[in-house]
């Protein structure tokens, strides 16, 4: 059994893709999750703002209403102020769309789309665009790149604190991409690693391997409800501290 | 909800600050690496681009602590005036 090959085939993503006329059209299982995520989100919530008069109906629209005041009332206006009602639709597609894209990794052949570093990179890009956005609307392009020096610093130390403060920003937007990326992949190695230990104790004898089970299997189901758990704190995550980055940008000190 | 003298959006900036310090460190090296490998120059650049990975690490766990003080003086002096305490 090489355990590296079923690791890696757990993990890592797989092209099918086609190729069209000399364009490389990949196909591939994180491709697939996305845009399933997409369409599920895109129908769901738009058969949830009809306003269906049924029970389940008028429930779901209660709690997508509980949802909305929660990303408003929790993140945006206490870290972006009245500003940030504006960006008020953005945190809540970027909450819905990690927590989901996390979740579908929990279903039986499906992978976690934010497990590969691309998929967490253009969501962070995106994260950055929107600060970016936030800085340039609110102070202008001179403003905004006033507010990367701070307040009352020596003039000889401008040159040196600019590029520093820029960095800054630029390595906080690579930290949302890596913290989502690694907590989500180490949760599903650390799901298949749990379920191998019956097998590599298997091959040693068969008795140890029967053994292994019930422990393993006990591991497995917490690491699962961990996992579940980690689904939705990292959306919360995620989506935070896009609104204290952002919320920084529009309060600059 | 405060936790202690921070708040939430604190405690979640300060669980950040340790991988924003690696992602620096790393950051750095590989500049100097890169450096190292145009110039010729193995082992400065990555010397070189360490340090400057380690102050800039340093620099954002500084200005962080710096804000938060910042941000908490000027909370508590609020409340004061609000008579909330």
């Amino acid at each position: 059994m090489d355990v590296v090959e079923i690791i890696s085939h757990h993990i890592l993503d797989h092209d099918w893709g086609i190729t069209l006329g000399g364009f490389r059209l990949p196909i591939t299982t994180h491709t697939v999750t996305l845009f399933a995520v997409s369409l599920v989100l895109l129908f769901g919530l738009h058969w949830i703002s009809l306003g269906r008069k049924s029970r389940t109906g008028r429930l779901l629209t209660t709690l997508s209403e509980e949802y909305v005041a929660f990303i408003r009332d929790g993140m945006v206006l206490p870290n972006m102020g009245e500003e940030g009602r504006r960006f008020l639709p953005y945190f809540c597609t970027l909450f819905l769309f990690v927590l989901f894209c996390a979740l579908a990794g929990l279903i039986p052949n499906v992978k976690t789309a934010t497990s590969n570093i691309s998929v967490t990179a253009a969501l962070a890009l995106c994260s950055g665009g929107l600060i970016l956005y936030c800085g340039l609307k609110f102070h202008g392009f001179i403003g905004f790149l006033k507010g990367f020096v701070p307040s009352g610093t020596p003039g000889w130390l401008v040159p040196l604190l600019f590029p520093l403060e820029v960095l800054s920003l630029i390595i906080k937007v690579c930290v949302l991409a890596i913290r989502l990326f690694a907590n989500m992949l180490s949760g599903h190695m650390v799901l298949i690693c749990l379920l191998l230990i019956i097998f590599i104790v298997g091959q040693m004898h068969i008795a140890a391997g029967a053994g292994a089970f019930l422990p393993a299997m006990a591991l497995e189901l917490f690491m699962t409800c961990l996992e579940l758990l980690v689904a939705f704190l990292q959306a919360y995550v995620f989506t935070l501290l896009t609104s204290i980055f952002a919320g920084s940008v529009i309060h600059t000190h | 909800m405060a936790l202690g003298p921070f708040s939430k959006q604190d405690h979640l900036q300060i669980t950040t600050l340790g991988l924003e310090f690696a992602v620096s460190e790393i950051l750095g090296v590989w500049a100097g690496f890169w450096a190292d490998k145009k110039l010729g120059s193995f082992p400065w650049g990555v010397i070189a681009g360490a340090a400057a990975g380690f102050a800039l690490g340093f620099y954002q766990i500084l200005r962080a602590s710096r804000q938060m003080t910042l941000d908490n003086a000027k909370l508590k002096k609020a409340e004061h005036t609000d008579g909330r305490r």
